[in-house]
């Protein structure tokens, strides 16, 4: 258990991750209140990654579960072994018969066979999904919930009680309780909104871009092998695309698959070729390629230049696209917003 | 502590921000679990143990600079009414609870100040340096679109200015009254006034707050509260002109071609937030509830009766595991939208729900009519929000200009569109059923209704006023499933979740 703030940052350093205060305060916070965190960003920042340190500092084991859409309980909580209670009855049915020889009327059959009823509707016959492993393991874990945008709304309450509680209700068994509270982080890239009831048990965590030195920290830390020059020029450049306006900007895993890929084409510092071959790695989407290509001499231009410099050619930047590039941006943003859910559903 | 923190959720609440007593908890225990010697510390711990919403950080960081300003930071204001000039800060509403109050002495001066100091509140650049901290750096100047945005955006704001205004005045008068050695004849007159002010502000406050404001009673106000509204900026007078237009009842056609000059059809961030809220909870519904009967597929879970049924021919041992899965609900929807003049203000918001439905769903098809009658399925999908409602009311697609023409539209539908009505469609029509005297057409609708699912009609008139001249609505009315009056973005959330209940996932 961490003790302190800086502890926390302290001990995912040691598991090479790089987090701010706030993030630690957050983690500290939850582990303590013994509340699930939400992790809210875009894809690649490491929130997943978050939840993995956790679990190594911690020491503890981590189980995960990947929502995705069309989730139900029974893939996530528990589920009925069906075939195995079918299999039994058949195997037992001598057994069965036995119990039911000096039986004479029906009535007292069915009482007979309801006193053996819990036999078939145990824990024996239950297949224990993640959730209910994390509430059932000895030792407590680190339970990772991963992209709850992804499941369905009504996903979302069936851990309510799971969240708030630490506890499953099973209309045949009673309610379970954690013997160990695990500890919960729950992450979503914001493809939907979640439900105010999720978002009420749990504590609320943004993580966004990195800064500057932040990022180049983290570099350094993942890439050991880079050089000084590379790996600022590579951070500088993310930046700055960062900062076009693109279908997906490049993360932090998208910065540290460049670093590790330049460390493999030998190359010791950036150039414009370098660049444009690379590009692929950092960016998913063709439109965006074509757009960042368009841009490379403005992003190449300061490249390892001091940060005034950065500064001055941003305001540029902004300046050339003026007033009708700001308001296609604004048009584009609109459309964006209301076709947002179309990602999100099948209609 | 627990008073200050309590005290700084409710200014937050005040600013719009949704926070339950289990997450107020939460914040306490969160801070009794550290030393708390940082100021960042404790902003992070309310932050996340507060705010769930990233979209409402930033108000939070705002407030809580504002609310937990360190003492002996002078205060670095530019204001130069040297007073009060704590006032101007709308987000700090302990400061007027905490600050003594200046002694009467300068009564004279609060008198006509009063009116300027709630000008400083809406102060625009002062706004845009408060409250846009979270938008883009390279901001344009400031038009009047994003001076609505940020009003409508902080709705709260408005009447906690109005608020902090009238209470601050009431202490005031509360003050002297408590101490009458201090009253003199003279200051007792300027208590008058001042009570007058107080009066007219809180009355602006409540109206505002009111639903239903209508223009006569805007008149009345504005009369009422002369002193105070002459004062305004026309920031917040556009304001008031904006909430009119958008609760607008039944307003004559001529009143809304005057209101049209000054509005169009864009849509503000907070329609936007609210319509957005209202589609989710729609599309929440829809969408997420899958239907409860379970069919017989190839994936799925067990099902235990099927499969005991279907294997008893193998003496009850389950080689063949019969498996059932859920099938969602799809959604079948015809719109048909009246966007003649009368029903202008309703159908905007009509097609914007249109529009995101469409987007939700791939089964809905949309109509418009005047008198003539067009699909606009495609443009809709073609297009961004505001254009295609653009589209709409220039004329562009269909003759805006002529009056509407039920009967004929109906004919047209049933002419060409009739297809698109199936047993599984909710047909949705929007208008007011003022026909101008034309044949009616009744049968098309009564034909409509056997063909298809469920036939409803929202009209923005209520239903005394179908009596008065010439509506057709008495006799479309009982041909429907159900007739709802729908006059603004609330009646019109409420009515399709409604219909997302019952027709979308109950039956069948």
């Amino acid at each position: 258990m961490f003790e302190s703030i800086d502890q926390v940052i302290d001990q995912l350093r040691e598991q090479q991750y790089i987090c701010d205060r706030r993030l630690a305060t957050v983690i500290f916070l939850a582990l303590k209140m013994q509340k699930p965190v939400l992790i809210e960003g875009p894809a690649g920042v490491g929130k997943t990654e978050l939840a993995k340190v956790v679990a190594l500092a911690l020491n503890r084991q981590m189980i995960r579960l990947q929502c995705y859409e069309g989730l139900d309980e029974a893939r996530a909580l528990y589920e009925w072994e069906y075939s195995k209670q079918l299999l039994y009855t058949q195997i037992l049915r001598e057994k069965i018969g036995r119990t039911l020889e000096h039986v004479t009327d029906l009535r007292e059959a069915v009482a007979q066979i309801r006193h053996h009823e819990d036999a078939f509707f145990s824990e024996h016959f239950i297949v224990r999904r993640p959730i209910l492993q994390a509430l059932l393991a000895p030792e407590p874990v680190v339970l990772l919930i991963d992209e709850i945008d992804r499941a369905e709304e009504q996903f979302e309450a069936f851990l309510l009680e799971v969240l708030s509680d630490f506890q499953v209700s099973i209309p045949e068994l009673g309610t379970i309780k954690a013997t160990a509270p695990p500890a919960v982080v729950i992450t979503s890239n914001n493809t939907r909104e979640l439900s105010d009831a999720l978002k009420r048990r749990c504590l609320h965590l943004t993580i966004g871009y990195p800064g500057e030195a932040r990022e180049l920290e983290i570099v350094r830390l993942k890439v050991p092998e880079i050089s000084e020059t590379l790996a600022q020029q590579v951070v500088e450049v993310i930046r700055r695309v960062r900062a076009l306006d693109l279908r997906k900007a490049p993360s932090i895993s998208e910065t540290l698959d460049w670093a590790r890929a330049l460390i493999l084409l030998n190359a010791e510092s950036l150039t414009p070729e370098l660049v444009e071959e690379t590009l692929q790695l950092i960016l998913k989407y063709d439109r965006d390629v074509q757009k960042v290509t368009r841009e490379l001499p403005k992003l190449l231009g300061g490249s390892g230049a001091d940060s005034h410099h950065h500064h001055d050619h941003d305001h540029h930047h902004h300046h050339d696209a003026g007033v009708q590039a700001a308001m296609e941006r604004q048009r584009e943003h609109t459309a964006d917003y209301f076709s947002s859910y179309r990602g999100s559903t099948r209609g | 502590m627990d008073a200050v923190v309590n005290r700084f959720i409710h200014v937050l609440k005040l600013n719009g921000l949704r926070i339950s007593p289990a997450e107020t908890i939460d914040a306490l225990r969160g801070l009794t679990l550290t030393a708390l010697v940082e100021r960042e510390l404790v902003r992070e711990i309310l932050a996340c143990t507060l705010i769930k919403d990233a979209r409402d950080l930033p108000v939070f960081e705002h407030l809580f600079e504002v609310f937990f300003q360190l003492p002996d930071v002078p205060h670095d204001h530019h204001h130069h009414h040297d007073h009060d000039h704590d006032h101007d800060e709308p987000g700090e509403p302990t400061r007027i609870a905490l600050q003594p109050d200046e002694p009467g002495i300068n009564q004279n001066e609060h008198t006509h100040d009063e009116p300027s100091d709630v000008r400083d509140y809406f102060d625009p650049e002062k706004m845009v340096s408060m409250f846009n901290l979270h938008r883009e750096p390279n901001r344009l100047s400031l038009s009047s679109l994003s001076q609505h945005l940020i009003l409508n955006r902080n709705k709260g704001l408005l009447d906690l200015v109005m608020k902090r205004l009238t209470h601050h005045l009431r202490t005031r008068r509360v003050k002297n009254v408590s101490q009458p050695g201090e009253l003199n004849f003279g200051a007792a007159l300027e208590e008058l006034e001042l009570d007058l002010i107080a009066g007219a502000a809180a009355a602006l406050q409540d109206d505002l707050a009111a639903m239903d404001v209508d223009e006569a009673l805007l008149e009345r106000l504005a009369q009422q509260i002369d002193g105070v509204i002459a004062n305004l900026p026309e920031l917040l007078k556009g304001y008031i002109e904006r909430e009119l237009a958008l609760r607008a009842n039944e307003v004559q056609a001529h009143e809304l071609e005057h209101l049209e000059s000054a509005y169009n059809y864009r849509f503000n961030e907070h329609e936007r937030r609210q319509m957005d809220e209202l589609v989710r909870r729609i599309g929440r519904q829809m969408r997420g509830a899958r239907s409860t009967r379970r069919t017989v597929s190839s994936s799925g879970r067990i099902n235990l009766s099927r499969t005991l049924r279907g294997n008893l021919k193998y003496d009850g041992v389950p080689f063949h595991p019969i498996l059932a899965n859920r099938r969602d609900e799809r959604p079948r929807l015809v719109l048909i939208c009246d966007v003649s003049l009368s029903v202008r203000n309703t159908a905007r918001f009509m097609l914007h729900l249109v529009y995101s439905l469409q987007a939700l769903f791939s089964k809905v098809r949309s109509f418009v009519f005047v008198s003539d009658l067009t699909e606009i399925t495609a443009e809709i999908e073609r297009s961004s929000l505001d254009e295609a409602i653009g589209r709409v009311f220039s004329g562009e697609l269909l003759d805006t200009d002529e009056n509407s023409n039920y009967g004929r539209a109906l004919e047209i539908f049933h002419e060409r569109y009739l297809a698109a009505v199936t047993s599984r469609t909710t047909l949705i029509i929007l208008g007011d059923g003022r026909g101008n005297q034309r044949q009616p057409n009744a049968w098309i609708l009564e034909e409509l209704r056997r063909r298809c699912k469920q036939l409803i009609w929202l009209t923005p008139e209520g239903r005394p006023s179908w009596q008065l001249g010439g509506s057709d609505m008495p006799t479309y009315a009982p041909i429907c499933h159900r007739v709802e009056v729908v006059r603004n973005l609330d009646q019109l959330g409420r009515v399709a979740e409604d219909l997302a209940r019952t027709s979308f996932v109950g039956w069948r």
